[in-house]
């Protein structure tokens, strides 16, 4: 593929936005969105994990996967891999930011099973990217990712002291949100699309 | 075939083998501390090994903040003043602590957990406290639902405590009882005997602790207790006292007067013992008796309920209707209270509709 | 019944021996989203809510509390006791918010009822529609309840 890695970037943070437009990492994503604080710890939390596991995933599909001829394995690798690398990023948030471990409580595990993490590994085996194309693309869709949880967080701020019928409130009223907000982000898709 | 599941098992152990090998180091590194200094009131220095909450660590160091829920976080005793290297305030500490004493760096040892060389101050008699083992000495049946333990105690030898204080017992696992729990009782024996303590338990129908105490030991048996513990005893001044408190809170009064019985006090002192009916009073002569070996002391039963067939011919009614009867001179008056948490309610209304002052009135809070 | 690792801890508190000698079950075998369901039900078909439970049931015990385990004999045939112990119990739903302990009874000799509960009762109706367990000690039918303060 001859994109230019920082067109891939640019493009994974908003118009192929892994959430808003592949709809991959919803759980924690509307779980989590209550708060703009909490929002934030969460989205670094996956830009991380989402940027090493693209990286460590590479060189284990390339140096391990395919000279064995061991390509189906990928699904059960990668998600072997995500799985050590978040409960790595557990131990040194326990160490270091005690209190974001507690707000971020059961989330932090649940990143392990948040499909945008294994969906961003598989993406790059499909479309074929090179070492640097990866990581440009798992940064970008970390970025993108924390970019639309931390806006739905101010929405739903906002949203929450107004008057919300008793049907819609609650997980009704954000999956509408954020339909909106896909919406608005494939106005984006003319500046460049990788998929 | 055999090959290739071989060869495909093999890989993917390897490679979860190979991240497990990762993460037990990582862990070994990030999860070890190494060693931090505790500083105590900027005098003691303990050394201990990082990474366990704060309460935990000085409990090692044979150290022993209160705490009624064994480091749960849920009884908020265990605070104590972290003056550095206590990390952020946590949320499940909030709930515990007012505004004032967050601004004043007050923490709850059983969430903070020691990471680095941290900085505390605790008031100087928490080094009294010890963990205690003991051997029930004596087991004594004062009414239906309450007894008295004389517990002798082996290591350390000697306790040294204040009349009013209390224990943590432990209790050990019985019955239904998977666990052990540890429980609050005031000591009833004179500070002055430091080798034996006596404490009144009354048999609560749901309580673990109390269960075990009235059904489940024997004398000669070992049991351990941490102590001792309160804020309640005798203040060292002249004032006339006033001493109410019925059932299992006869207890801490019982080490009160015997205490300034044998110090040969001359305090005016009067006690009020509340109870229902003639079935609930205990130690009743031997309260009358300090009527004679101490200065000015009055003993006075009140019961609220008494049986037709106890053909009771002294006070009745609520303790309240008396203490005009009895206190003198209200604003040199202090007054001892223990008891439920009702009763004390109810008491203090009635101290300060007799004139007694808000300081003047003492009370355990637990 | 599948259970997060929260409920499975909150389950396993109610359970005797854990945080009571009689725990908060009695001899009801069934997990204690169950109970809460039928009794809200149940509520629900007398036309009471449960906070309309919890506050009708704290005002009496505030009452009683003020009268100091004595009997309130505030209006004729019905009498409270509060029975008022020293210590704290500790919630199987919040660990970090003990309720006093005690017990407190109430005797309706009109409509000839009898029945008790504790502060913890109190908080656990208004928070979450637990009543306890059947064969719990402490356990309150809406049944009862509707009876005694909401019927004539």
């Amino acid at each position: 593929m001859e994109i230019n890695a920082f067109v891939i970037f640019f493009a994974a943070i908003f118009t192929s936005n892994i959430l808003l437009t592949n709809f991959l990492g919803m759980c924690s994503f509307l779980s989590v969105s209550r708060e703009v604080e909490s929002s934030f710890g969460l989205g670094l939390a996956v830009l991380f994990v989402m940027i090493f596991t693209t990286a460590i995933n590479y060189a284990v599909y390339h140096l391990i996967l395919v000279p064995f001829d061991i390509i189906y394995l990928q699904y059960i690798i990668f998600i072997i891999v995500i799985a050590a690398f978040v409960q790595l990023t557990e131990m040194i948030l326990e160490r270091f930011s005690p209190v974001l471990y507690y707000a971020l409580g059961i989330f932090l595990p649940l990143i392990t099973v948040n499909c945008a993490i294994l969906g961003v590994s598989l993406f790059m085996v499909i479309r074929q990217y090179s070492f640097l194309q990866s990581i440009a693309y798992g940064a970008g869709s970390g970025l993108g990712w924390l970019l639309a949880i931390m806006a739905l967080a101010g929405i739903r701020q906002r949203v929450k002291i107004k008057m919300v019928p008793a049907g819609l409130q609650g997980a009704g009223l954000t999956l509408i949100i954020t339909g909106i907000m896909a919406l608005a982000f494939i106005g984006f898709s003319g500046i460049a699309v990788i998929q | 075939m055999i090959l290739l599941i071989l060869q495909t098992t093999g890989i993917v152990t390897l490679i979860a083998g190979v991240l497990a090998i990762i993460l037990v180091i990582a862990e070994r590194y990030l999860a070890d501390y190494g060693e931090c200094t505790i500083d105590i009131n900027g005098k003691k220095k303990e050394i201990v090994k990082g990474g366990s909450s704060l309460l935990s660590s000085l409990n090692e160091k044979k150290i022993y903040l209160a705490s009624a829920c064994g480091g749960r976080g849920s009884c908020g005793f265990c605070k104590c003043k972290v003056l550095s290297g206590g990390g952020p305030l946590l949320p499940t500490e909030k709930p515990f602590l007012t505004a004032a004493e967050i601004a004043d760096n007050v923490r709850l040892s059983c969430q903070v957990k020691v990471k680095e060389d941290i900085k505390i101050e605790i008031p100087e008699d928490i080094f009294n406290i010890r963990k205690f083992k003991a051997v029930v000495e004596k087991i004594v049946d004062y009414t239906y639902d309450i007894k008295e333990l004389t517990l002798r105690i082996n290591e350390p030898d000697t306790i040294s405590f204040k009349a009013g204080q209390y224990i943590q017992l432990h209790s050990k696992k019985y019955a239904k009882v998977k666990h052990s729990v540890s429980r609050a009782y005031s000591i009833s024996s004179n500070p002055e005997n430091p080798q034996i303590v006596q404490v009144i338990i009354r048999k609560v129908t749901e309580g673990i602790c109390t269960t075990w105490v009235h059904e489940h030991i024997s004398e000669g048996e070992e049991i351990e207790f941490t102590g001792p513990f309160g804020d309640f005893f005798i203040q060292d001044t002249d004032a006339d006292m006033l001493f109410i408190a019925g059932g299992s809170g006869k207890a801490p009064i019982k080490s009160m007067v015997e205490y300034l019985d044998q110090k040969k006090s001359n305090r005016r002192m009067v006690y009020f013992f509340g109870a229902r009916a003639v079935k609930d009073l205990y130690l009743t002569e031997y309260f009358h008796e300090f009527e004679n070996t101490l200065a000015d002391f009055t003993y006075v039963p009140v019961l609220s309920q008494p049986d037709e067939s106890d053909n009771w011919q002294g006070r009745q009614g609520y303790i309240t209707k008396y203490l005009a009867e009895f206190v003198k001179d209200c604003a040199n008056t202090e007054a001892y209270l223990c008891g439920s948490p009702a009763m004390i309610n109810a008491m203090v209304k009635g101290l300060h509709a007799c004139g007694i002052k808000e300081e003047n009135i003492y009370y355990d809070s637990f | 019944m599948k259970q997060t690792p929260q409920e499975k801890i909150i389950q396993n508190r109610m359970k005797s021996g854990n945080l009571t000698l009689e725990g908060f079950l009695g001899n009801d075998k069934r997990h204690y989203h169950e109970i809460i369901n039928e009794d809200l039900m149940l509520l629900n078909s007398f036309g009471i809510t449960k906070e309309q439970v919890a506050e009708k049931l704290q005002q009496i015990t505030d009452l009683a509390f003020e009268d100091f385990e004595g009997i309130a004999d505030k209006e004729p045939g019905i009498s409270v006791e509060y029975i008022s112990i020293r210590g704290r119990v500790i919630s199987p739903f919040n660990v970090q918010k003990p309720a006093h302990k005690g017990v407190i009874h109430y005797h309706d000799n009109n409509k000839d009822i009898h029945f008790c509960w504790t502060p913890l009762n109190i908080k656990m109706i208004r928070d979450y529609g637990f009543f306890e367990g059947k064969g719990s000690k402490n356990r309150l039918e809406p049944a009862l309840i509707y009876k005694a303060f909401f019927s004539k």
